[in-house]
């Protein structure tokens, strides 16, 4: 993982600190100045690519789209061919989609997806008009939040109207949303209303604490895995926090809407480590809101705290595997019978997470979980749903939707919410959190 | 067989100052030969930091030089502006360094009538955040970075478009004295002559010139032996660090007295460190050391800290041409004068028809070739008035309208504005000129229309591809792009000379990269050699190396069979190649 490059600050220590590493330290002197301003230079980090390629024989979206030029020039190049006074950043940076599997797999730390991030948000505020169709578009995806929160107000009537097919013959025309997907369905009974309802966590512990981080989908999409991870964090004893959040920030960096990615941020920072000083872990059942507390967050934004949030923040599963003896655990457990066909996220890849779930549910009497490749799904988050980016999304989807097809399972199983729905679309399988199996084992 | 010529004036010496010699000849209608053993800048020019100074280094020492740099920097901003990237320098002043003597830099700097004035450290490092946080404050002027490449080309090109005749490769073998008069020269030509192409059998020829202008700077006192008069030349080496990317945007000197490793330019992608000085007897044969890198990246650190961990891609070495009056006695070589000499060796040594100019720096380039061409041009009884200071060079006319049209030329856009800053007014008569026009280098964003452009004007050789285009000079030292610029050669010239000016870019690459063996820079060696030595079998290919191969040596492999008659050999693909 690359944090972000700052300058020295003369002190002898780096201005920033690896995560958990101490605060920064800033005095009147100190000029530099962190997104959104301008003048983030990342133009050091390209002293680390010697221009091996692997990143571009690895990304997706080149694979299957000749015109895409690929990380090494998106990231390293573009960023050493630029001046201070350059803003203008190639527009191909918006074909990017921040699937971050360059990340995992530049053999010499290069921060690509930081150098992406930072280009794209440069882009969006230096070269996309905001009255344009695209930037209306891209803003309305990225707040899925606000639509989602809109939504679970009459939940009935936007699943109606979103699915309904003149409604999206419109939104294809107007905003360029493809029409060829469904919207996934908004929950009538949201996780937090869920959580409100039963009066918060049913189980006190001082000494074993984690602070929920749901994200949008599972609040207002999927309050299953929300009520999923309760569940099985309370039968370990867990109590557990639900903070005030908004959203990760994931659609928003993806799109290049960093100041709207930092305004949640600033929420998403303050409860959680208010809740981390308190003594609790920050756990995430999405593993690309995980990924954006962890590196994005401290790559690309200054707040208090940041890198002990880094520190302190888990996906679910993985927090289990380190702090509990889920095999024993799970030996004891019977279940019916079932296979999953299992895609691991590149955002969990990133993280070390792609075979988790595999190995998990080996010792599971009953369950068979089989990896069905490490292709990308293609969705990466809002950029699938874009009418310009659907083709590309389904070629890169291709693979994984036959993998699935080769496997005898008939359920599909991943812990990221847009991988599902590509996977839904793609094969016509219902899809499970690793979170919903486990509660079916254990609780 | 020994070729013979005429010309009126013979210029020795591709550099700088000889190519403006030559075209300031040209312009003013004076029939010119310029004359170079290696490509155009082989000597000091293509060995500096390309520094377009704004005279505050000489305010305090030498305010006459002071003075003309900075009326040269305006010059050459009108007549170069596609070489020339306005940077704005600093003098930064660190707690330690001297109160006084940054005082005595202002007021030097306002006596020699460049625009200085002082910034304080929050707004110097608001401009260089990468600047230690402990500087104290600045002097700001306009020092710029220059391009010597593009710069001698275009020097070059503009006196051949005004009728001069430029022979690189062409070393000069000996200088033709008759009686008390210099009558010419005569070179040996490694191909041609005419453009360089490899293995194009050389020639010898007598160039015979009514006038022989000596502007080959370290090396005068070569030419001044061949002609039987001694020029007293002091070699002076320097080393310069080039960074993978620009730490600062703009010139950072450090403000003290004098000292090395003092200054840091940002040059096109890079940023480069300079320098030592330390007199040599032999200007094409000193060492070049490891300490004298450590003492760039050591002492800069403490001006821009970040250096310490920063990427280095590669170091050269430079020879100053300095001179002084014999008698003069000066021991330390960072006190001898930067001032030019020209020296007259009618009135020196009863020689005739033959000068030598010596000294002086690249900044300044133009006013001594126009000093020097007055003077020729007294003796040729020449009264044409000298117009270089007026006249852009090609490439630099009408640079305003320029970024307006990058655009429309198909190409990503840093590699837009990357060509549009190299080639200048010449863009889009260059970049129209293929289609397709994929990207060659990818480090320094050069497309194969600039590449072919380049090979136009330079034959077969790579390395003078390199210096006009930057292609091979960025992040992976040609790592990727070497074997792609030789294939451009291709069908224009055969397969031997493509893989011989192959070779000798993969050399020239190396010399400076082998310099920097560490850190990252020490991964990427590792991966170019193991692209050119395995992949491309650069190291024992049957095809340069010329041994025969007993293909028949090669066992049958895990397919192979026992043929009639055969001792179990398989020399035709085996069975699979049979079918």
């Amino acid at each position: 993982m690359s944090d972000a490059y700052t300058p020295d600050d003369g002190s002898g220590i780096d201005a920033t600190t690896t995560p958990g590493g101490t605060e920064h330290t800033r005095d009147e002197y100190e000029p530099v100045e962190v997104f959104p301003t301008e003048g983030m230079d990342l133009r050091p980090g390209a002293d680390s690519c010697y221009k091996c390629s692997t990143c571009d024989t690895e990304c997706p979206v080149a694979e299957v789209n000749d015109e895409f030029p690929g990380p090494k020039f998106q990231g390293p190049e573009q960023w050493r061919l630029k001046r201070n006074e350059d803003t203008d950043i190639d527009d191909s940076v918006m074909k990017c989609s921040n699937c971050m599997r360059c990340d995992s797999v530049c053999p010499s730390s290069v921060p690509l997806s930081q150098m992406h991030n930072t280009a794209r948000g440069l882009y969006v505020e230096e070269q996309m008009e905001t009255l344009s169709r695209e930037y209306i578009r891209n803003r309305i995806l990225s707040n899925y939040r606000t639509s989602a929160w809109l939504a679970s107000k009459v939940p009935r009537i936007a699943n109606v109207v979103m699915n309904f097919g003149p409604a999206r013959w419109l939104m294809e025309r107007t905003l360029g949303v493809t029409a060829e997907r469904e919207f996934p369905a908004f929950a009538t009974w949201t996780f937090r209303e869920w959580w409100a309802d039963r009066g918060g966590p049913r189980v006190p512990n001082d000494e074993k604490q984690v602070a929920y981080f749901h994200g949008c989908y599972s609040n207002y999409n999927t309050p299953e895995v929300g009520k999923a991870m309760v569940r099985v964090f309370e039968h370990f004893g867990y109590q557990i926090l639900v903070p005030e959040q908004g959203c990760s920030g994931t659609p928003m960096f993806a799109n290049g809407m960093l100041a709207d990615a930092e305004r949640h941020a600033e929420t998403n920072v303050e409860g959680l480590v208010e809740a981390i000083d308190d003594g609790a872990a920050v756990i995430a059942s999405c593993t690309s809101c995980s990924m954006a507390l962890r590196q994005e967050y401290p790559e690309l934004f200054d707040l208090k705290g940041i890198d002990d949030l880094a520190a302190n923040t888990y996906e679910a599963l993985e927090y289990l595997r380190i702090n509990e003896d889920l095999e024993a655990a799970l030996s004891e457990s019977e279940v019916d019978s079932q296979s999953f066909a299992y895609h691991a996220p590149c955002h969990a890849r990133n993280q070390g997470l792609a075979t988790q779930a595999v190995e998990l549910f080996e010792g599971v009497e009953g369950v068979t979980a089989t990896d069905v490749g490490d292709s990308c799904s293609g969705i990466s988050g809002t950029y699938g749903w874009k009418a310009e980016n659907y083709e590309t999304s389904m070629a890169i989807g291709e693979e994984m939707f036959e993998h699935m097809a080769a496997d005898e399972a008939e359920v599909g199983m991943t812990e990221c919410p847009t991988c599902a729905m590509q996977m839904e679309h793609g094969t016509g399988y219902e899809i499970r959190h690793p979170l919903q199996v486990l509660e079916a084992a254990l609780c | 067989m020994v070729m013979a010529s005429k010309t009126t004036v013979l210029v020795i010496g591709g550099g700088s100052t000889g190519c403006g010699i030559v075209r300031d000849l040209a312009m003013r209608g004076i029939d010119a030969t310029l004359v170079e053993r290696g490509n155009l800048t082989h000597g000091t020019t293509g060995r500096m930091h390309g520094l377009l100074h704004s005279g505050g280094r000489y305010a305090v020492s030498d305010q006459a030089s002071a003075r003309e740099c900075i009326e040269e920097n305006r010059v050459l901003r009108e007549i170069a502006g596609h070489c020339v990237e306005m940077t704005g320098g600093y003098f930064v002043k660190r707690p330690e360094d001297d109160e006084a003597y940054f005082q005595e830099k202002l007021e030097g700097c306002h006596a020699c009538d460049i625009p200085a004035d002082v910034v304080s450290r929050k707004e110097l490092r608001t401009d260089e955040p990468y600047l230690a946080r402990d500087v104290e404050k600045a002097i700001r002027v306009p020092d710029g970075a220059i391009d010597p490449f593009r710069l001698c080309v275009a020097n070059a090109a503009d006196a051949e478009a005004n009728g001069a005749r430029i022979e690189t490769h062409a070393p000069v073998t000996d200088v033709l004295v008759e009686g008390d008069r210099v009558v010419g020269v005569e070179v040996e030509h490694d191909s041609g002559p005419g453009k360089r192409v490899h293995r194009t059998p050389g020639t010898t020829e007598e160039i015979r010139a009514e006038y022989v202008v000596n502007a080959t700077g370290a090396w005068a006192g070569r030419i001044g032996d061949m002609a039987g008069v001694d020029v007293e030349v002091r070699p002076s080496k320097g080393v310069m660090t080039i960074m993978n990317v620009r730490q600062v945007d703009s010139v950072i000197n450090r403000c003290r007295p004098k000292g090395d490793a003092d200054i840091i330019v940002p040059h096109e992608t890079t940023a480069i460190l300079g320098t030592t000085d330390e007199e040599v007897s032999d200007p094409d044969d000193y060492p070049e050391e490891r300490w004298e890198v450590d003492l760039m990246i050591d002492t800069l650190s403490e001006l821009v800290p970040i250096l310490q961990e920063a990427r280095t891609i590669r170091s050269f070495w430079g020879v100053r041409p300095l001179y002084e009056p014999p008698g003069t006695g000066t021991t330390d070589p960072t006190d001898i004068t930067r001032d030019f000499f020209l020296l007259d060796h009618q009135e020196r040594d009863d020689l005739e028809g033959f000068t030598s100019i010596v000294g002086g720096k690249f900044t300044t380039y133009r006013m001594m070739a126009e000093t020097i061409t007055d003077h020729v041009c007294e003796q040729l009884g020449v009264s044409e008035p000298c117009r270089t200071a007026e006249v852009a060079l090609p490439g630099s006319e009408d640079l305003g309208s320029l970024d307006d049209h990058m655009d429309s030329f198909g190409l990503r856009s840093p590699i837009a504005r990357r060509s549009g800053q190299r080639l200048g007014s010449r863009a889009a008569a260059v970049l129209s000129g293929s289609d397709p026009n994929p990207v060659v280098c990818d480090c320094e964003a050069v497309t194969r229309a600039e590449v072919r452009d380049a090979i136009d004007g330079s034959g077969s050789d790579l390395n003078a591809v390199r210096i006009r285009t930057r292609a091979s000079m960025g992040n992976c030292q040609g790592g990727f792009c070497c074997h792609r610029l030789a294939h451009e050669l291709s069908p224009r010239y055969e397969e031997d000379v493509v893989r011989e000016a192959w070779d000798e870019l993969v050399e020239e690459r190396w010399k400076g990269e082998r310099h920097a063996l560490w850190g990252e820079q020490l991964s990427q060696a590792a991966l170019n050699d193991a692209l050119w030595a395995t992949t491309m079998n650069m190291d024992t290919d049957p095809a340069r190396t010329g041994v025969d191969v007993d293909f028949a040596a090669f066992d049958a492999g895990e397919y192979g069979f026992e043929s009639e008659g055969s001792s179990g050999v398989a020399a035709d693909g085996g069975t699979r190649g049979d079918q």
